[in-house]
């Protein structure tokens, strides 16, 4: 080994003591228990690397680290404030710094655009772009002597005893600072141009605006949609010759209110990849830690969902993995074993998919253990002793609250949560989990979730004198059923015979305390809706008044939690109408059927007979 | 014609790898004193304590930072004359203009060869033999 060979090595050692102290420095920061001190820590951390990348050659590594330099300098001059979006970047790019370490280290070349969305992300923060000589990618060019464009001409050691006593105004004079950056910006060679050019179009192709700006302009839209609605409602009632040349002028209304509405939620959509990055670390973090190898890979980075949605999806997404890496990916030596690759893939996918988002997490690891979840379950008095599940009901106990392994309590311990809290999350949102579990193959789960959370497509219904609002997505069919096909069984709650299944039927007259005309299914109208655990009912209501773009009101903001009541709407009519929470239902149906049993013991006998 | 052998040269960075770099690069021209220090407060401690004929120093270190050094000893009269080029990165353009305007002689972009080091040097200090 030469020298030379051996101070790269100390090199890297220094590196990554380095980024050790920058990830401390960064987490000190989120928390809030950084100073001044920490920030600059946190720079001199990334410039040293810059130094010794620059004295070694390793131009890729001085490239981005330049980059991300130029923004710690701007939060440690306050002219960046640290907000927790910026330390997300910065958490982001000290993990791309890392890998750019390790591929100089191990001489492993990382694919060309490796860094370019990250340099991106932080090129935004200080919306510049700074340049740095050459272009990236050149790593054995030869080294320039000098700067070109900058008027310095050096200093002899003998000029300096000549002109001893001006000396301050001898170097002002050397390098006028005016002229010197206006030299700055023209003398650029050509190459350098080109990509200072593309640069500069991203910056200006973007701008930043504060959110709550957005908000309001969200809020306006949905007045928008409203107050259409409420038009409609008119011209339908006005005379038709006058309607009909309304009708041809409101067409247009609605359809520009429809763009203005995708126009605006497409400004708070924004690419899951901001967490989907966040998640390389983590990956990162729980590999070292439980010393499986795992690869993280990761597709449809790209796909927009609106920043709520997005906010919502980093918590879910890390006991996922967490889950994913603790229980479902096996040791090195387990995976050999077993003839599988040792290093075990977790794979993120972001996908579009209808009006929804669907996110996977899938990994090639043991997958489910039936057994063991079966045993910890029965333990946990969370399922009969002598109850006989499918495989399917097994590996979905993982989502009961109360079941969580004890490596699980320990992992995430202070925090307390477990796969329940992620449906629960998930739910919250108006989304979907589903889990596919192959024993020894690995296993996905898949999250569906609403694009945006300010508006929907809603069916209205009556019952009785009341109008709610269902998630058309909810919806699987409506039907005006058969007195044939309607059966009492129980005599409290009937069924209803749907060609090969059975559906049972829930009144929402007595669910939610309404006065209803309607008496008896076949009266009214029947509508078939799905919970995301697949479990379907029968609404019965009296009337399908229309479908509508709903824009959803939160009533637990102004009022509170009501069992049964998502939130609420404002309709055409200018009447307040609730959304169903079609998730809550199948519960608050048990609940009813069994006060009406324990309170009408007789009425079962009486059916039974 | 200064001498090579006969120079002190003082190597301030905070990183070990680059002052043992640039060291490697001063004894290839024929530097044999060289000294070395790990921030500007140190070094302008040895700047203060002994002769010396060159400062090579970085400009991002804890404690003190190489324009700070720089402006010390620029402040100092007993040692003001004292020859110092700045060691910098290849985006530190600005840092150079501000380098210049505290009275640097000269500066050396990393990655440097030692033909470079030596051209910097007898910028400077004249050829040297």
């Amino acid at each position: 080994m030469t020298r030379m060979d051996e101070l790269k090595k100390t090199f890297f050692v220094e590196s990554n003591e380095q980024l050790e102290a920058m990830e401390t420095g960064l987490t000190d920061l989120r928390e809030g228990s950084g100073s001044d001190d920490t920030i600059n820590a946190v720079f001199r951390a990334v410039h040293s690397i810059k130094g010794g990348a620059g004295i070694f050659g390793y131009e890729r590594l001085v490239e981005f680290s330049h980059v991300f330099e130029t923004v710690l300098d701007a939060i440690r001059h306050g002219s960046l404030a640290a907000a927790p979006d910026v330390i997300d970047v910065l958490f982001a790019a000290n993990d791309m710094l890392t890998d750019l370490v390790e591929s100089a280290r191990s001489d492993v070349n990382l694919p060309l655009d490796y860094e370019a969305d990250c340099r991106v992300f932080l090129e935004r923060l200080t919306g510049k772009s700074p340049a740095i000589g050459a272009g990236a990618g050149e790593a054995e060019m030869a080294a320039p002597a000098d700067f070109d464009g900058i008027d310095f001409t050096p200093v002899r050691a003998e000029d300096f005893n000549a002109q001893d006593e001006n000396l301050p105004e001898q170097f002002f004079e050397q390098v006028a600072p005016a002229g010197t950056d206006a030299a700055f910006d023209e003398t650029a060679d050509a190459a350098k141009n080109a990509r200072i050019d593309g640069i500069a179009k991203a910056v200006t192709t973007t701008i930043r605006v504060d959110l709550d700006r957005i908000d309001r302009m969200v809020n306006m839209v949905g007045e928008l949609v409203i107050a259409e609605a409420m038009l409609s409602e008119i011209v339908q009632e006005l005379p038709e010759d006058t309607s009909n040349r309304l009708w041809k002028t409101f067409d247009e209304v609605v359809h520009h209110t429809r763009e203005l509405k995708n126009s605006v939620m497409a400004m708070r959509a924004q690419p899951v990849k901001s967490v989907f990055q966040r998640m390389t670390r983590l990956v990162r973090e729980l590999s070292a830690k439980t010393g499986k190898k795992v690869h993280l890979e990761m597709v449809g980075e790209n796909t927009e969902v609106d920043k709520t949605i997005i906010e919502c999806l980093s918590d879910p997404l890390v006991h996922i993995i967490r889950n994913s890496i603790d229980h479902g990916i096996e040791s090195p030596a387990d995976r050999a074993a077993r003839g599988k690759n040792e290093t075990g893939t977790v794979r993120l996918s972001a996908d579009q998919r209808g009006g929804r988002i669907v996110i996977e997490v899938s990994d090639d690891g043991a997958g489910i253990n039936c057994e063991r979840v079966l045993k910890k379950a029965r333990e946990k008095g969370l399922v009969d002793a002598g109850a006989s599940l499918s495989e399917d009901e097994i590996n979905n106990l993982i989502f009961l609250p109360g079941f969580s392994t004890v490596e699980t309590a320990s992992e995430i311990s202070g925090r307390g949560v477990g796969m329940d809290v992620v449906r629960r999350n998930i739910l919250d949102i108006g989304g979907r989990i589903l889990l596919k579990s192959v024993p020894g193959q690995g296993m996905t789960i898949q999250l569906a979730l609403p694009l945006t959370l300010a508006v929907m497509d809603g069916m209205i219904i009556r019952v009785g004198n009341e109008t709610f609002v269902l998630p058309i997505s909810a919806i699987v069919e409506c039907l005006r059923p058969n007195n044939a096909d309607v059966r009492n069984l129980l005599g409290t709650r009937g069924t209803l015979q749907l060609r090969d299944a059975i559906v049972p039927l829930v009144n929402l007259t007595d669910l939610l305390q309404v006065e209803s005309v309607a008496q008896a299914a076949s009266d009214g109208v029947v509508i078939i809706v799905e919970t995301s655990d697949g479990v379907r009912l029968g609404l019965m209501a009296d009337e399908l008044c229309g479908h509508q773009q709903i824009v959803i009101k939160s009533i637990e903001e102004n009022y509170h939690c009501v069992a049964g009541i998502a939130a609420a709407t404002i309709l055409g009519n200018g009447c307040v109408a609730f959304i169903l929470d079609i998730e809550k239902l199948p519960e608050l149906a048990q609940e009813a059927e069994s006060q009406l049993r324990s309170a009408n013991p007789q009425n079962i006998r009486s059916a039974a007979a | 014609m200064p001498n090579a052998a006969a120079l002190k040269v003082l190597i301030v960075d905070d990183q070990y790898s680059v002052r043992q770099v640039t060291r490697m690069a001063l004894e290839e021209i024929g530097v044999r004193h060289i000294l070395e220090s790990e921030d500007g407060k140190a070094a302008f401690e040895m700047v203060s304590a002994q002769p010396l004929d060159l400062i090579i120093s970085d400009y991002n270190m804890p404690v003190m930072d190489g324009l700070d050094l720089l402006r010390a000893v620029r402040g100092r009269p007993a040692v003001r004359k004292l020859p110092f080029i700045l060691l910098t990165g290849r985006g530190d353009r600005e840092l150079v203009v501000k380098a210049a305007q505290a009275g640097v002689n000269n500066y050396l972009i990393k990655p440097f060869t030692a033909a470079i080091l030596r051209t910097k040097i007898e910028q400077v200090m004249g050829k040297l033999s």
